[in-house]
């Protein structure tokens, strides 16, 4: 029994997920086809760009809720800069970036420096953001020929690299934003697992007062990792700017609960209990081809948010109430 | 003993944890009217016997006997049910919070399932001045916040409800744990006025002189298994000798100061604090050097300054010839400078890692290339230093979680240890530590220390005299006095340290 429930834990997420495209595929098998397993993956981008943000600063013991906004923000900064400034693309994404950054790191000294609580800081920067993102344009959305205040018609126009880079494909086949979330999570998966920087980041999660007797400047990881987040979290904006191709102000909605609950999902992944990328990924696929599946099999839009919270409670279970409490 | 009535009788008392045998055939018997301890090292299966006794284990092997009747418990309700009293380690987790003195001490006829839905307070005031003076506690304030008393008057409140009750048997587990030696005096005298009313109490401590201060009867678990039962006169030589057998007598160091020695570490009019006076001393290579004195004397503020976690007011630290300024304590690792803290689990442990991970925390740049680790070269080192120090563990992948108290401790040790360093600062490293392991240390310690010095803080006078060259006493942030430990008289050390 002890050992059914330790193979439940480790590997029981990764059965149900291979049982489940198993049966979707059986049921439906147009689902199983190369364009339906991109259309699955191009579909999760995003949110799997910022879920793997987010495990950042959830190693730390911390948490980012500014994450949505902060792509959000960048959707609107890009636009703004090719459509109403006509500057050349490469800039919006420079600046996009750079605003990534610089949120990250208001986060980490809010957090470090000024000692606001993770949650509360981050809740601050999101409404900030949120109410930020609607300045430059007066609240409307950004497309191509837009009217501007003064009267006249916005010039600039989304660049087509830019497109190209949320809806270009290579060899035909693999979407753009697939590729930068496959080198993103690799990468990123590698730092965390086989550098010391990961390490210490980990360290840092389980006990900071030892790492910091260990002489590691905790601080400096720390808003570090909030640096991480907000820059990840750019490149999604910048993704998510270029495959709808027009500044959308309410681009950034569901975006952070979406990527939270994949982050969380990959506690269970392994069983490794503690924010992981492989996890991260794992978990965002799966509701990914969750709601693909089911939709072939004509389960409701709105069913979608439902199905999500069953899988994100599931999998909380999977990580937390098999395993053995002590008395 | 034949005088005496045979309260409760455990025999062959057995569990397995999946394939670890955890206690085999272990029997002991309560009389009442007696004070009896079990000992046993970390690990030893202790505290897995203490918890079938006290219904934790339904699935256990072996037989409990309550005035002849056979017994089976299922739950900690059917133990308590029986008769069996706990007083837990955690004095916090005993009483509950935002409660008052006597509805702290009236628990059982506020929450019990048959309370009155209405709650009297005359009644519960007059229940808890009942339990209250079993234990002369009535001169509590009954209207008090629980909050507002001392740990051990809290204590006293634990014990008291667990005796309203009329338990046969009466079980503390490692009481002392978080009370002053003053509280525990007094602690006693109730025991011993218990005892002699009759109540029959099973003992459990770390602390072996108070074991034998107090103790009937001893009662030894070693290694799961029986390991003896020793009667009064109490030596601790013999208990000890009983929960681990011989030990190895400690490694004869030949300490001679004439020895070809360097100077390692010297503090020149170190000021640590604003108020305190200048420090002067000198550490050479090959010293294990004590440092004694009481909460206060200004022992951590220094370990603190030498590992650059605080800055000192003026003076200087001369490190291997050179005078040398930190401003925090990555500099200070650099130069050589190591510290254990006090108390591992808050400062030192990392949960859910590996051994491996917990050793080479420190040291992560010297086992990476580019940032990226080379586990090989981490291994090779970690198996290095579990083997060197004797760290019982299914290897360097086990988690720290999965080690007992002492070993843990190694562990934390070890990461010290692990790189040359000039001096390492050990803060109370035998906090919690049972006494095999303690002596693993020190004999690793002994062996190993050459080139480098060791400086060891606690306020333990048995430990220090066991293990350094030299003792020092540190007074009112003050080293008033230096010796050889081969000269150091106990008594007259003891006056020192609690000199006004």
């Amino acid at each position: 029994m002890e050992k059914f429930v330790a193979f439940a834990i480790k590997y029981g997420f990764l059965i149900v997920m291979a049982g489940s495209f198993l049966g979707f595929g059986l049921l439906e098998p147009s689902f199983w086809s190369w364009s339906n397993m991109f259309s699955i993956l191009l579909g999760i981008t995003i949110v799997g760009i910022l879920a793997l943000g987010v495990t950042f600063t959830l190693i730390v013991d911390g948490f980012d809720l500014s994450i949505g906004s902060t792509a959000a923000i960048c959707v609107m900064i890009s636009s703004y800069v090719m459509v109403v400034l006509n500057i050349d693309y490469i800039y919006a994404i420079l600046l996009s970036i750079l605003l990534g950054i610089t949120i990250g790191l208001v986060n980490g000294l809010l957090i470090v420096k000024a000692k606001i609580p993770d949650l509360l800081a981050t809740l601050g920067m999101m409404f900030l953001i949120q109410g930020l993102q609607l300045i430059p344009s007066a609240g409307m959305s950004i497309g191509t020929g837009m009217m501007l205040a003064d009267g006249t018609e916005a010039e600039g126009e989304f660049a087509k690299q830019f497109l190209f880079l949320g809806q270009g494909r290579l060899f035909d086949l693999i979407p753009v934003p697939v590729v930068v979330f496959a080198v993103l999570a690799i990468i990123i998966y590698f730092v965390l697992q086989y550098t010391k920087w990961g390490r210490i980041l980990y360290a840092i999660g389980g006990n900071e007062k030892a790492v910091k007797l260990a002489g590691v400047n905790v601080e400096r990881y720390k808003i570090m990792a909030y640096v991480l987040s907000g820059t990840i979290s750019s490149i999604a904006g910048i993704l998510l700017a270029a495959r709808i191709g027009r500044g959308d102000v309410t681009s950034g909605g569901g975006l952070l609960l979406d990527a939270v609950a994949a982050a969380l999902i990959g506690y269970a992944v392994l069983g490794v209990k503690k924010p992981n990328a492989l996890g991260s990924v794992v978990g965002v696929i799966f509701i990914g081809m969750l709601l693909n599946g089911l939709t072939m099999l004509s389960l409701p839009y709105y069913t979608q948010d439902f199905i999500k919270g069953i899988v994100l409670v599931a999998a909380l279970i999977f990580t937390f109430g098999l395993s053995k409490s002590e008395i | 003993m034949i005088d005496k009535k045979l309260l409760i009788r455990a025999v062959d008392i057995s569990k397995t944890f999946g394939a670890t045998k955890a206690l085999s055939g272990v029997s002991f018997d309560f009389y009442e009217g007696e004070i009896f301890s079990i000992v046993g090292a970390n690990g030893a299966g202790k505290s897995t016997f203490i918890k079938i006794l006290c219904g934790y284990y339904a699935d256990y092997e072996g037989k409990i006997y309550i005035d002849g009747k056979l017994v089976k418990f299922e739950s900690p309700r059917d133990a308590y049910e029986a008769g069996i009293q706990v007083v837990h380690q955690s004095i916090e987790q005993g009483i509950v919070q935002n409660m008052s003195v006597a509805e702290n001490l009236a628990l059982d006829m506020i929450i019990s399932p048959n309370a009155s839905f209405v709650y009297d307070k005359k009644k519960v005031l007059k229940r808890a001045k009942e339990i209250a003076s079993k234990m002369d506690l009535e001169y509590l304030d009954m209207d008090k916040n629980i909050q507002d008393i001392t740990q051990s008057e809290k204590q006293m409140i634990i014990i008291a409800r667990a005796l309203a009750t009329k338990p046969k048997l009466l079980i503390l587990d490692e009481p002392t744990s978080s009370i002053s030696d003053k509280e525990a005096g007094m602690l006693f005298k109730t025991l011993y006025k218990l005892r002699d009313e009759g109540v029959s109490i099973l003992y459990i401590s770390h602390y072996l002189a108070e074991i034998k201060k107090i103790s009937n009867r001893v009662g030894v678990i070693r290694d799961g298994k029986f390991g003896g039962l020793l009667n009064q006169p109490l030596e601790i030589s013999e208990i000890v000798k009983a929960m681990v057998g011989d030990l190895e007598s400690a490694f004869e160091r030949t300490y001679d100061e004439k020895d070809s020695k360097k100077l390692i570490l010297e503090l020149r009019d170190l000021v640590v604090q604003g108020s305190s006076e200048p420090l002067n001393i000198k550490i050479y290579s090959g010293e294990i050097v004590g440092l004694i004195g009481l909460i206060g004397a200004g022992k951590t503020e220094l370990a603190e300054t030498l590992f650059g976690i605080r800055r000192p007011i003026s003076g200087e630290i001369i490190l291997d010839g050179k005078s040398v300024k930190f401003t925090n304590i990555r500099q200070a690792i650099k130069h050589g400078i190591h510290m254990v803290p006090e108390n591992r689990t808050v400062n030192a442990i990392i949960p859910e890692n590996s051994i491996k991970n917990n050793i080479t925390l420190p040291f992560l740049s010297f086992f990476s290339k580019y940032g990226v680790l080379s586990k090989k070269n981490e291994i090779k080192a970690s198996k290095r230093i579990i083997d060197d120090m004797g760290i019982k563990c299914e290897g360097f992948g086990a988690l720290i979680e999965s080690l007992s108290g002492g070993n843990q401790q190694k562990v934390i040790v070890a990461r010290w240890l692990l790189m040359k360093h000039n001096i390492v600062i050990l803060d109370e490293p035998f906090q919690g530590v049972d006494i095999k392991s303690r002596r693993d240390i020190s004999k690793y310690l002994q062996e190993n220390t050459r080139d480098s010095a060791v400086l060891m803080i606690s306020s333990d006078i048995d430990e220090l005299m066991d293990v350094t060259d030299k003792i020092m006493v540190m007074n009112k942030s003050k080293i008033i006095w230096s010796e050889k430990t081969s000269e150091v008289n106990r008594d007259k050390l003891l006056s020192l340290i609690t000199q006004e």
